[in-house]
Parts: structure tokens; sequence; C-alpha cells
């Protein structure tokens, strides 16, 4: 009866993440267009989420390994697992509330190592698979896409220096459009896998699935892909507006080269076996495609904030984390504290978000074309 | 301790395609704006032989933004 619970309250907390992991995402594959006027804002998260919803279903290879590596595999129990889920959804509304993009990955990741550090001690967490998959990405994605599309849009100028503003904006445009479908598209398609990969190894863990025959129960799929399609409709309209608008102030072009050059990486890398980060490619690409056409276009006050909060995002997830396990164990093993836990945070969000809607009105989308944060 | 942890030969893969593949698609796409805007101010101009011209390059241009995305869209369905 208990692991039956606690496998409800994993599954339930996947989705959670998950949703947040599409409202927090939606700047990557919808800023750019948006704060260039490809795209209406209500379209373009309606779009997204689609794509995110039919992404999700395209590739069914399971990031089972989700923190695969990284953690001892044979000392994750379903508490761990949702110790760490609480900690990423946690990191991931405390960077929305900031408007900071970051890493959900990591967030997952992070919250997922500082458990089993609590529950397991230090020979848990495997510093090599940490180094090796996590921190050395962290550090090439940012910056690869930055270069290549630094090098895009100079190479873009170069071509249309002499022609008309107007139809080159309208051509760009309508390129954003196609180039942030591929993004959407490859969102739902990564990141809708880790929640199914969660679920799935916490019903193998509770005997529903053999691990000899892995595969991902229909109903998992498309939870999953709805999770993450209404969080994408959702819009994360704090983090849009910082992609958007306050990294730098874009023109069509770039926001292509911006999308593409994002792309294009995320892409490159998923084929070759190298995953890398969505939001540190599309930041990098935004920063890029901003300080090829000047330095100063960058608004690095803003840029130095995100990458703070990406390098916080491990140690802090991973502290809530570590946190949430300790809770859980003060009730012993059984589902008595994930359910605590459960309710202690649906009714912090409550008190939180409640209060807010009452005090202030809901900000206007987006403000498009302006330099300047709201 | 770095060298052996990270994977070097995937790293010089991801870097190559990603330069290649994410600056060849802006060029692309820019030289077929270049090519279509250039086609309607000759056009405009009544000179037709050089507007022909212009909108080959445009074709050539979008053919390859587009097989770009069908390719990128193959290796998500692929993988």
């Amino acid at each position: 009866m208990d692991s039956d619970l606690v496998l409800v309250i994993v599954v339930v907390t996947a989705l959670a993440f998950d949703f947040t992991n599409g409202f927090h995402d939606t700047a990557n594959v919808v800023a750019t267009g948006i704060s260039t006027r490809a795209i209406p804002p209500r379209t373009a998260v309606a779009g997204a989420a689609l794509l995110n919803f039919v992404g999700a279903f395209i590739s069914l290879e399971v990031a089972a390994t989700v923190a695969g590596g990284i953690v001892e595999a044979d000392l994750i129990t379903p508490t761990i697992v949702f110790a760490g889920l609480i900690g990423a959804i946690a990191w991931n509304l405390i960077t929305w509330w900031y408007g900071l993009p970051s890493s959900s990955s990591h967030a997952l990741i992070g919250g997922v190592v500082g458990a089993a550090f609590a529950a397991a001690g230090a020979e848990a967490v495997l510093a090599e698979g940490l180094v090796g998959k996590v921190f050395v990405p962290a550090l090439i994605a940012p910056v690869l896409a930055f270069l290549v599309a630094g090098i895009a849009i100079l190479c873009a100028y170069r071509i249309i220096a002499r022609l008309r503003p107007g139809s080159v904006n309208r051509g760009f445009r309508l390129g954003q459009i196609v180039s942030g479908s591929l993004l959407a598209l490859s969102h739902g398609t990564n990141d809708a896998q880790k929640t199914m990969g969660i679920i799935t190894l916490a019903l193998i863990a509770h005997g529903d699935i053999s691990a000899d025959d892995f595969h991902v129960p229909t109903w998992v799929v498309v939870s999953a892909a709805t999770a993450i399609a209404l969080g994408t409709y959702v819009g994360g309209w704090r983090i849009i507006r910082t992609l958007g608008t306050r990294i730098i102030k874009m023109d069509p072009a770039q926001g292509f080269a911006a999308q593409g050059a994002g792309a294009t990486v995320i892409l490159a890398a998923s084929h070759f076996g190298y995953p890398l980060s969505t939001t540190h490619t599309i930041s990098g690409a935004v920063m890029g495609a901003g300080a090829a056409k000047r330095m100063s276009a960058v608004r690095w006050g803003v840029a130095g904030n995100i990458v703070m909060a990406w390098v916080l995002t491990i140690p802090a997830a991973g502290a809530i984390g570590g946190v949430v396990y300790g809770v859980t164990r003060v009730f012993g093993d059984g589902a008595l504290g994930p359910v605590v836990v459960s309710v202690l945070v649906v009714g912090l969000l409550a008190a939180i978000f409640g209060r807010r809607l009452r005090e202030v009105p809901p900000p206007p989308p987006i403000p498009v074309g302006s330099q300047s944060p709201p | 301790m770095i060298a052996t942890i990270v994977d070097w030969a995937a790293l010089r893969d991801v870097v190559l395609a990603s330069l290649a593949a994410g600056v060849g698609i802006t060029v692309a796409f820019s030289t077929a704006i270049f090519g279509l805007t250039r086609f309607a101010d000759l056009r405009r101009d009544d000179r037709v032989g050089a507007a022909w011209a212009f909108a080959g390059v445009a074709i050539v241009g979008l053919a390859v933004s587009g097989t770009a995305v069908v390719f990128g869209i193959i290796l998500l369905v692929s993988k």
C-alpha cells in the first residue's frame, strides 16, 4: 500500500516537473520570434505547445539515464527521485520568478544528486560523470552557440548590407517561424523524455514493468507529452521577456541567426551523442548574435545574472533535494514523508501564488521592441 | 583528469558540424533573401534577364535552407 502511494506521488511530481520544464523553457523557443514580431505571442506559445506535444511522440529513446552515470544507480530509491524532483521544481520556480533562463535538466540532475548525497553520502555521486556529462557540456554549449551565432550574423549582415530593411526583415521573420518550429520540436523530443524515463523507472522499481522488458507505456508518453505541452502553453513570460528583450534588442536577422545557431548546435550535439542544454545553447546564441553586431549591444549585467543562475543551478537544486530527502526521512521509510512534503509544497505554492494573484494584476505578455526592462 | 573524462572526438564533431550547419543555414537563407529582393528590384526596373539570374540565386538559397530543415527533422525522427 505504502509503495503504491509513493509511486503515485512520484508520477504526479514527475508530471509537475514536466509542466514546469515546459513553461520554464517556452522562452528558448519563442522569445526571439516574439521580440522581433515574427509571430504574435499567443500564437507562438500555442504553436510551441503543439510542437512540443508532437515532439514527445517522435522518439522514444527514453532518457532512462537521467542522472545515469552521475549517481550510483543501485542506490536510487523512489524517495530520492521524489526529493530530486522537488529540488528541480523549486529551482525552476525560483529562476522563473526572477526571469532567469536556467537548465531544467541541470536542475533535475542537481536535485537527484543532492538527494542521493543526503541518502548515501559522497559515494552515491560519480564525480567523473558529473564533470564529463554536466560541467563540461555546460561550458561548451553557450560558448559554441555564441560563436556560431556571432559568425552567422556577421555573414548575414555582409550579404544583406545594401538591401531594403523592409523586405529583409519580412524574410527573416518568415525564416524565424521555421527555425522556431524546429526548436520546439527538438525540445519536445528531448525534454519530455526525461519525465517518461523517470516514471518508467519508478514503474520498474515498483514491479509494474520488468527491467528486462524496458518499454514506455502509452499512458506515460501521453501524460508526459500533455504536461510539457500545457506548461509550454502557459508560457513563462518573465523568462520570455528576459531572453527576448533584456539581453539584446534583436532585429529579425539576429533572431534568425540565434535560432538557427541554437537549433543546429542542439541537433548536432544530440546526433553525435553529446547532448547540450537547450537553455544554455539558446542563451549563448542570443548573446552571440548581439555581441557580433556591437559588444555594447549586449546588456552584460543581465547576461551575468543568467550565468550566475547557471552556476548555482546544480548546488541550489541539490541543496533543496537534500533537505527534502532529510525531511521525508524524519517520517520513516514509508509514504508518510513524501505525503507530508507534497502537502507542504502544495500549501506553500498556493499561499505564495494565491496572494500574488490577488495583489498584482498580470503583466502584459511582453513589451515588443522595447529595450528597457519593464 | 579532464582529458580522459571528455569525449574529445564527439566534441570535435559537434563543434565542426555546428559551425558548418549553423553558419551555413544563415548564409543560405540570407542569400535567398538577397536574391529575392534583388529579383523584385530588377523586375520593377524591367531588367528581366538580371532579375531571373537573382531568382536563381534565391532558389538555390531556399533549396539549401529547406534541405537543412528537412535534414534536421530526419535527425530528430531517426533518434
